[in-house]
C-alpha cells in the first residue's frame, strides 16, 4: 500500500506516493527524480547515496523514507545556490578531486558537513569523516587536495597553506626533441609551446559531476518504461532440466519472460574464434550467476519478485574451481570443446632459452600466484533499450566500448550495425570492466522488442560479481637467469590463467600474460608457455593492465630477490636492464620513446631510496617495482570490415588495419564562436572527453572555452573502438587533431585572404588567425617558418569561420587514425601487446608492517611516469594516484573469494574491501620528460600502465619490512604473520631471511 | 565424462540479494507501550526498528522477512545522554557519533571512544543506535566489549515493568540475547570510572575504516596504590557466538603486578577463552593468535589509563 509522504528535500517540500519500505533513496531516484544521489552498493558500504540530514550525511539507502518527517534533506543537488558553487565544489573540479564522479555528490555531501562542523579540519579529521565514501578512481588523492584547500581557505578564496607540490610545477611544456623520428608526428608545439595541451585545466564534465547534474544510465526515465531482472544460476555447473514460468507469468505486472528457448542461438563474446556465450543458458550453467532467464515487469521491485516465483530444475554436476585442477585428466568439463578445460594454449618461444640459462650466472625460480581481483567501478552496470518505430535499436549503455557492444548487438540479433544506435550516458568507471557486452544489453534488447516499450536493466551490487570479468587468478612459474653484473640473460614463465566460465577477453589476456613482460628490460631469450583455463567461475576478463599486473609483479619480485641474492641494489639491477629507445624487443615489439632510465632515477632520487633500503627498522619497508603497458592495441579485437559479423566467415588476419580505429568530426558553429568534437571514444572517468578537447582545442587554434564534446552517441560521433588498451589518448587524440587540421586547412585560404597574405603565412592560434610568415623567409629551425613583422596583428577566428560558412555552408572537418602498418612480428599471437607506443614508469613503494598482526599500512609512494607529452598533467597524475591505490589495494587486500560449490562469499563491498581514504598512502606522482613521435603532441599512455609496477612495489616494501617474501596475492595480515612464524621457526638453520619464500 | 550428481532444487535466485526493502507495512510507535502493544498484535512478523542499519540490510539481503516495522524513533526520551552521580545513562536511539561528539564521554568515559571511532563508517554512525549495536546481539558489535568491561547495565523495558540486566549476562548467543521479543532496550547504564580505574579496546580489522572486526579485545582493570591489579575484566569480540568475557583473565591477574611475564599469561588466557571461527576474514587460527596480541594491547592501554586516572 502507498501512502502520500512529504518530504523537505532542499528547502522545497516534495509530496510523493511511496510504500512503506521505500528507502529515501528509492523515493529521490525514482518518485522525485533527483538521481544526483547515486545508488552503488543498497546496504550502506559504498557512501555514494550520502545525504545530509539536518546536516548529519547518513547513507539515503537505510532509511526508510517514512521516517524523515520533519527533518530537513540536503541531497548534492541542494548545495550550490543560484548557480553558485560552493568552495567544497570549487575545490574538487580544479584539484583533481573528480574522475567518474559516481562518488562525488557523496563524497561532497560528506565534505559539505564535515567543514560546516569544523571550518580547519586537520589531514585526520578529513579522513575520518570521509572513510564511510568510497572511491575506485581517484585514490583519494585529489579529494585530499581539495579538501587542504578548503580546510586552509582564506577569506579572499585563495589557500593559505602552500599545497604540496602544484602539479603544474611537476611538468613544463617543453619543446620536442629533434631524434629524428620526429618527421612522424603531426603536430609541434610553437615557440611558446602548447596553449592548451600540457595544462592542467578542470575537466570539462566536472561542473555536471560535482552538481548531480550528470546523467548516468540508471538515472534515465524514459516514458512507458518498464524494468527487467535476470535470474542467475544458483549452481556452478550442472544442466536445466526444465523450466516452469507459470507462476512468474501470473504475477501482476509481469509483461515477458525470457528463457533460452527465446534468444538466438547465435553465441557471443569477445574473441571472434571464441565465441562461447548465449544471451540466456539453453543447456547448461557454467557458474552460479550464469544467466537462465530474464523478466520484464512493470517496476523493477515487480521484477525482482518474479524471479522468485520461475521454478527451475537442475540436474548439478560436480564443479571445478582450481584452474590447475581443471587441467588434470578426468577433471569435469566446462565446455566440452575446450580439452582439458584448455581455453587458449600460448607457446611462445624467443632466442635461445636453454643457452641463456647455461650461460647465466645466477638463476633463480619460483612460483607466485595471484588473486582473483573484481573492478568494482562505483558505478553498476545499466542498460536501456528501445526501439524506434523504423527497427532501430537504441541503446543506453554504461559501457567502455561503445562500438564493440554496437558489433555484438548487430552479431546476436541479426541486424546490420547501421540500425543499432548505442548511447554511452555518463560512466561511473570501468576499469575493463565494462569493456564487453552484457547480458543486460542483450536481454533489454530482446524484452524490449517484445514489448515495444522501453526496458532498463541494471545489475546490484551481488550481480556485478556475479557478471565478472575482472583479473583472471594467474598461477605463475618464473625462472629468471642473470651474467654476473645482474644482466638478463634468460626468463622462462609458465603461467596458468583461471579463466572462468568463457572466454570473454580471455584469450588475448593470456597473450598478454606474456608479451608485454619483454618491453621493460631487455631480455635476450625468453620462453612462455601460457594455458587459460575454464572452470566454473564467473568468466575473467580484461582489467586494468590487462592480464600483465600478475606476472608483472612476480618478475618484479623475481629481480628483487636476485639482486638482493648477489649484493646488487634492486635500482641498480633494473638500471643494467632497463629498455632503451628505438628497441626491437625479443618478440618483436616496436619500441619508440622510452625514458625508464629517467624514471628509474627519478623515483630514487626523490624517494632517497639510498638512505633507506636496507637501512629502515624492522617492520619499515622500501620496495621498487616498475611496468610499462601499451599505448593502444595495435589490431581491432575483429578482423575485416565492419559489417554484419554472424553471417561473415571468418577472414585471414592482414598485418594492417582494415578500417581507422579512431575518428572524429569538427564541427563548427556557424557563428564560429564554438567548435563541437564529435567523437566515439568513451569518456568512463579517466578523463578522455578533457583531453580530447584539449587537443583539438590546441589543432584549432582555440581556447577549450569554446570547446564542447559530444561523444555519447554513436548516432552523432563516428566509429571509435573505445577505452581499452589504454588506447585514447594516442588514437582517438590524432583523430581528433586530424579533424581539426582538416578545419583549418579550410580556413586557411580565407584567413589569408582577410589577412592579405598568402595562405602558407597565416596561423590559428590564441582565438585569432596571424600572419607568421612573409615570402623568402627561412625556417627557424623549428619546422615552421619565422614569424614576420606584422605578428601581433590578427583576425578573430569566428570572423574567417563566418566567412567560410557564408561561401560554402558548414565548416566540418574529419579525421582518421590507424595503426602504422606492419606492426609486431608474424608469429601467432604477435598481434597482442603490439602497439604504436609503449609507457614507462617506476613506483617506490613505503610500508610499515605490524609484526604483531601482519597489518600493513602503505606510507608512500613516489612514482615517475613516461607518458609522452602529458596534454594534461592533472588527468595524468590522477590516473598514477588512482592506479596506485587500486594497485596496492589489490596487493593486500582483494579477492573474490569462493566457497566448494563456486558460489561467492564476499560479493558485495563489506566483504570484498577495496582501500577507504584511510588506507590510502600519500603519493608523489612525477613526470619524465619525454615525447612520443607516434603519439599527438608527443603523447602516450599512462592509465593501465601506472598500475603495473605498483603490485610489486608493495611486495617488496612488505619483503623489506619483514624480512620474508609472500608470493602469493593478496599479501594478508594473515599469511604475513605465518611467513614470520616460519621465518622464526627456520631461524635456526638459516641465516638469510630475507630469501624466505612461502 | 561428467559425473553426475541428480539433484532437484527450487531456484534461490543465484543467492541474489533483492534491491528492495519487501512489502512491509511500517507502524511509529508513540510510546513503549504502544510500541509493546504493535509487537504483541504482529508477534513474530513484526521488528522494532530503530537506526535501520542492520534491520534494512537484513529485509533485503533476505536475512530477516520481517512483516511489520515498528519504528521507535519518535518514543520521547530515549534519545541523548545524561549523568547522575553513578554515572552516565545513554539513551538507547542514542547514535555512536552522539557518545563521539558527547563531552561527558571525553572527559569521563573515554574508554567508549576506542570502540566508536573505529566502528563502521561516519554515516552508519550517525544513523545506527547504541540501543541497536547492544540489542542485535551481533558477535562483532563493537560497543557490547567495551561496555561490558566497564560495567555497564542495560534497561529493558515492557509493561510487565522496567529490568535492569548486567551487559555481561546479556548475550545468550548470535543475534540472541536475554531481551525478550516484546521487550524495548531503553537505557545503557555506565557507572562513573572509579580512581584508578582504566580500560580499553582493541580491534583489528582489514581495511583502516569501515570494515567488520574481524577480532577485538575489551580490557577494564583497576590499579591498587601498591600497583596491583584489581577488578580486571576482559571481553571479547567477534571470536565467539557472543561478546565474551574471559574470568580467567581475572584469575590470572588479579592481586598481582601487571609484569611483562603475567601480562602475556593473561593474553594466553584470553586466546585460549576465544573460539573464533574461520571465514572470509580470516582463519580462526590467524584469530586467535590476534586476540592474544589485542588482548595484551587493550590490558596495556588499560594499565596505562589507570596510571592516568589516580588523581
Amino acid at each position: 500500500m502507498s501512502r502520500a509522504l512529504s518530504l523537505r528535500i532542499n528547502g522545497n517540500t516534495y509530496h510523493a506516493a511511496a510504500q512503506p519500505g521505500d528507502t529515501l533513496l528509492d523515493v529521490l531516484r525514482e518518485k522525485l527524480r533527483l538521481t544526483g544521489t547515486k545508488k552503488g552498493c543498497n546496504v550502506g558500504d559504498c557512501g555514494a547515496c550520502t545525504v545530509l540530514v539536518d546536516g548529519t550525511p547518513m547513507n539515503a539507502c537505510l532509511l526508510l523514507a517514512a521516517e524523515l518527517r520533519d527533518r530537513h534533506v540536503t541531497t548534492i543537488e541542494g548545495i550550490a545556490r543560484n548557480g553558485q558553487l560552493t568552495p567544497v565544489q570549487r575545490a574538487f573540479m580544479e584539484e583533481g578531486a573528480i574522475q567518474c564522479g559516481y562518488c562525488t555528490p557523496g563524497m561532497v555531501l560528506s565534505a559539505t558537513a564535515l567543514l560546516a562542523q569544523n571550518p580547519t579540519p586537520t589531514s585526520e579529521q578529513i579522513k575520518n569523516a570521509l572513510a564511510g565514501n568510497l572511491c575506485r578512481c581517484t585514490g583519494y588523492t585529489g579529494i585530499m587536495r581539495a579538501m587542504e584547500r578548503c580546510a586552509n581557505r582564506r577569506s579572499d578564496g585563495t589557500c593559505a597553506k602552500k599545497c604540496s607540490d602544484d602539479h603544474a610545477s611537476r611538468w613544463t611544456p617543453q619543446v620536442q626533441k629533434d631524434d629524428g623520428a620526429s618527421g612522424r608526428s603531426d603536430y609541434r608545439p610553437g615557440d611558446g609551446g602548447f596553449a592548451s595541451v600540457g595544462v592542467s585545466i578542470q575537466r570539462v564534465d566536472s561542473g555536471d559531476k560535482v552538481t548531480g547534474r550528470a546523467v548516468y544510465t540508471d538515472d534515465i526515465q524514459l516514458p512507458n518504461m518498464v524494468h527487467g531482472k535476470i535470474l542467475g544460476s544458483p549452481i556452478a555447473h550442472g544442466r536445466i532440466r526444465r523450466i516452469d514460468i507459470s507462476k512468474a507469468a501470473a504475477l501482476d505486472g509481469v509483461l515477458a519472460i525470457l528463457t533460452g528457448a527465446d534468444v538466438p542461438d547465435t553465441m557471443y563474446g569477445v574473441s571472434p574464434a571464441r565465441y562461447d556465450e548465449h544471451v540466456l543458458a539453453k543447456d547448461k550453467v557454467r557458474h552460479v550467476g550464469d544467466e537462465v532467464a530474464a523478466v520484464a515487469a512493470i517496476d523493477e521491485r515487480t521484477a525482482e519478485a518474479a524471479l522468485k516465483l520461475i521454478d527451475v530444475e537442475y540436474e548439478e554436476f560436480p564443479p571445478v574451481l582450481d584452474a590447475l585442477e581443471a587441467v588434470k585428466p578426468g577433471a569435469p568439463l566446462v565446455h566440452e570443446r575446450y580439452e582439458r578445460n584448455i581455453n587458449t594454449h600460448v607457446d611462445h618461444s624467443f632466442g635461445d632459452v636453454d643457452k641463456g640459462f647455461a650461460e647465466s650466472h645466477h638463476v633463480r625460480e619460483e612460483t607466485f600466484t595471484g588473486n582473483f581481483i573484481y573492478q568494482c567501478p562505483l558505478e553498476p552496470h545499466a542498460a536501456i533499450a528501445t526501439w524506434d518505430h523504423d527497427g532501430t535499436l537504441v541503446l543506453y549503455t554504461s559501457t567502455q566500448v561503445p562500438h564493440y557492444v554496437q558489433y555484438m548487438m548487430a552479431h546476436v540479433l541479426h541486424l546490420p550495425l547501421g540500425k543499432i544506435r548505442v548511447i554511452r550516458p555518463v560512466v561511473g568507471g570501468g576499469f575493463g570492466g565494462k569493456a564487453e557486452t552484457t547480458p543486460l544489453d542483450l536481454c533489454a534488447a530482446l524484452l524490449s522488442r517484445k514489448l515495444d516499450r522501453p526496458v532498463k536493466m541494471t545489475y546490484s551490487r551481488e550481480e556485478m560479481f556475479h557478471h565478472g570479468r575482472g583479473r583472471h587468478k594467474q598461477h605463475m612459474c618464473f625462472k629468471l637467469g642473470v651474467d654476473h653484473h645482474g644482466r638478463i640473460k634468460a626468463f622462462k614463465s609458465e603461467i596458468h590463467l583461471d579463466g572462468g566460465a568463457y572466454s570473454s577477453f580471455g584469450v588475448a589476456t593470456a597473450y598478454y600474460a606474456g608479451s608485454v613482460v619483454p618491453t621493460l628490460y631487455h631480455i635476450p631469450s625468453y620462453k612462455y608457455d601460457g594455458y587459460r583455463v575454464m572452470t566454473n567461475k564467473p568468466a575473467c576478463g580484461a582489467m586494468r593492465g590487462h592480464g600483465v599486473p600478475q606476472p608483472r609483479f612476480a618478475f618484479e619480485c623475481l629481480l628483487s630477490m636476485i639482486a638482493d641474492d648477489m649484493g646488487i641494489d634492486p635500482v641498480e639491477i633494473r638500471r643494467r636492464n632497463a629498455m632503451t629507445p628505438n628497441t626491437k624487443t625479443v618478440n618483436e615489439m616496436d619500441v619508440g620513446s622510452c625514458e625508464f632510465l629517467a624514471t628509474l632515477k627519478a623515483a630514487a632520487e626523490k624517494s632517497a631510496w639510498d638512505t633507506k633500503y636496507g637501512q629502515l627498522p624492522k617492520g619499515k619497508g622500501i620496495g621498487i617495482g616498475c611496468g610499462g603497458f601499451v599505448s593502444g592495441a595495435g589490431y581491432c579485437i575483429y578482423r575485416g570490415q565492419v559489417q554484419l559479423s554472424h553471417e561473415k566467415g571468418r577472414e585471414s588476419f592482414q598485418k594492417r588495419s582494415i578500417f581507422p580505429h579512431a575518428n572524429a568530426v569538427v564541427k563548427i558553429s556557424e557563428d564560429g564562436m564554438a567548435a563541437v568534437l564529435m567523437i566515439g571514444a568513451a569518456e568512463i572517468g579517466q578523463g578522455s572527453d578533457t583531453v580530447l578537447t584539449q587537443m583539438c582545442a590546441e589543432a584549432l587554434g582555440i581556447p577549450v572555452s569554446r570547446m564542447r564534446i559530444r561523444s555519447e552517441d554513436s548516432d552523432i560521433s563516428p566509429l571509435d573502438l573505445g577505452a581499452y588498451s589504454s588506447r585514447v589518448t594516442l588514437m582517438a587524440g590524432h583523430a581528433v587533431s586530424r579533424a581539426a587540421a582538416a578545419v583549418i586547412e579550410k580556413m586557411r585560404p580565407y584567413a589569408a585572404s582577410l589577412l592579405g597574405c598568402a595562405p602558407s603565412c597565416v596561423e590559428a592560434r590564441d582565438a585569432g588567425w596571424f600572419v607568421v610568415g612573409g615570402k623568402g623567409n627561412a625556417g627557424d629551425g623549428n619546422g615552421r617558418p619565422a614569424a614576420c613583422a606584422s605578428d601581433s596583428a590578427g583576425v578573430p577566428w569566428e570572423e574567417v569561420a563566418r566567412k567560410y560558412f557564408n561561401d560554402n555552408g558548414p565548416l566540418v572537418g574529419t579525421g582518421a587514425y590507424k595503426p602504422p602498418e606492419g606492426l609486431g612480428g608474424d608469429y601467432k599471437g604477435s598481434t597482442v601487446g603490439t602497439s604504436p607506443a609503449y609507457s614507462f614508469g617506476t613506483a617506490i613503494c613505503e610500508a610499515t608492517v605490524d609484526l604483531e598482526t601482519g597489518k600493513v599500512k602503505i606510507d608512500r609512494f613516489t612514482d615517475y611516469h613516461d607518458c609522452g607529452t602529458p596534454i594534461n598533467p592533472m588527468a595524468v597524475h590522477g590516473q598514477v594516484e588512482g592506479a596506485v591505490v587500486m594497485g596496492a589495494s589489490e596487493t593486500i587486500l582483494e579477492d573474490v573469494q569462493f566457497d566448494e560449490k563456486g558460489r561467492i562469499l564476499n560479493p558485495n563491498l563489506h566483504g570484498y574491501l577495496i582501500m577507504s581514504i584511510k588506507d590510502a598512502p600519500e603519493i608523489f606522482s612525477g613526470l619524465v620528460d619525454s615525447y612520443e613521435p607516434r603519439g599527438p603532441f608527443g603523447a602516450k599512455e599512462i592509465g593501465e600502465g601506472s598500475t603495473l609496477p605498483v603490485l610489486g612495489a608493495v611486495a617488496h616494501a612488505i619483503a623489506n619490512a619483514t624480512g620474508v617474501w609472500i608470493k602469493d596475492l593478496p599479501i594478508t595480515p594473515e599469511k604475513i604473520l605465518w611467513a614470520l612464524r616460519n621465518c622464526r621457526a627456520g631461524a635456526a638453520v638459516t641465516t638469510t631471511p630475507s630469501t624466505i619464500s612461502v | 565424462m561428467i559425473s553426475r550428481v541428480a539433484t532437484r532444487r527450487r531456484t534461490d535466485c543465484g543467492g541474489v540479494s533483492s534491491l528492495y526493502v519487501p512489502t512491509v507495512e511500517w507502524h511509529e510507535a508513540e510510546s513503549l507501550s504502544a510500541a509493546t502493544e504493535l509487537m504483541h498484535r504482529f508477534g513474530a512478523s513484526a521488528r522494532f526498528l530503530a537506526g535501520g542499519t542492520d534491520v534494512l540490510v537484513d529485509l533485503k539481503s533476505g536475512r530477516n522477512a520481517a512483516l511489520h516495522l515498528i519504528s521507535l524513533n519518535r518514543i520521547p526520551h530515549l534519545r541523548g545522554i545524561s549523568s547522575d552521580a553513578a554515572g552516565m545513562r545513554i539513551g538507547a536511539l542514542t547514535t555512536p557519533n552522539e557518545l563521539l561528539d558527547s563531552e561527558l564521554v571525553r572527559k569521563d568515559f573515554s574508554p567508549l571512544l576506542d570502540a566508536v571511532s573505529e566502528m563502521a563508517a561516519p554515516q552508519v554512525r550517525n544513523m545506527a543506535t547504541v540501543g541497536g549495536n547492544i540489542a542485535s546481539a551481533i558477535p562483532s558489535a563493537d560497543l557490547p566489549p567495551i561496555l561490558t568491561v566497564m560495567n555497564a547495565q542495560v534497561v529493558l523495558w515492557s509493561p510487565r515493568g522496567e529490568r535492569v540486566i548486567s551487559l555481561e549476562e546479556f548475550f545468550v548467543g548470535p543475534r540472541r540475547s536475554l531481551k525478550a521479543a516484546d521487550e524495548i532496550l531503553t537505557y545503557v547504564l555506565v557507572p562513573n570510572m572509579r580512581k584508578n580505574f582504566g580500560a580499553a579496546y582493541a580491534r583489528f580489522a582489514l581495511r583502516s575504516a569501515n570494515a567488520c572486526a574481524v577480532a577485538g579485545v575489551a580490557a577494564g582493570l583497576r590499579l591498587s596504590p601498591a600497583g596491583l591489579v584489581e577488578d580486571v575484566k576482559l571481553t571479547l569480540c567477534a571470536v565467539a557466538p557472543t561478546p565474551k568475557p574471559v574470568p580467567a583473565v581475572g584469575e590470572v591477574l588479579s592481586g598481582r603486578r601487571p609484569d611483562d611475564a603475567t601480562l602475556q599469561q593473561a593474553a594466553t588466557a584470553a586466546m585460549q577463552a576465544s573460539e573464533p571461527i574461520s571465514d572470509i576474514r580470516g582463519s580462526a587460527e590467524f584469530r586467535r593468535e590476534i586476540v592474544a596480541v589485542l588482548a595484551r594491547r587493550a590490558l596495556d592501554q588499560a594499565i596505562v589509563r589507570a596510571k592516568g586516572n589516580a588523581a
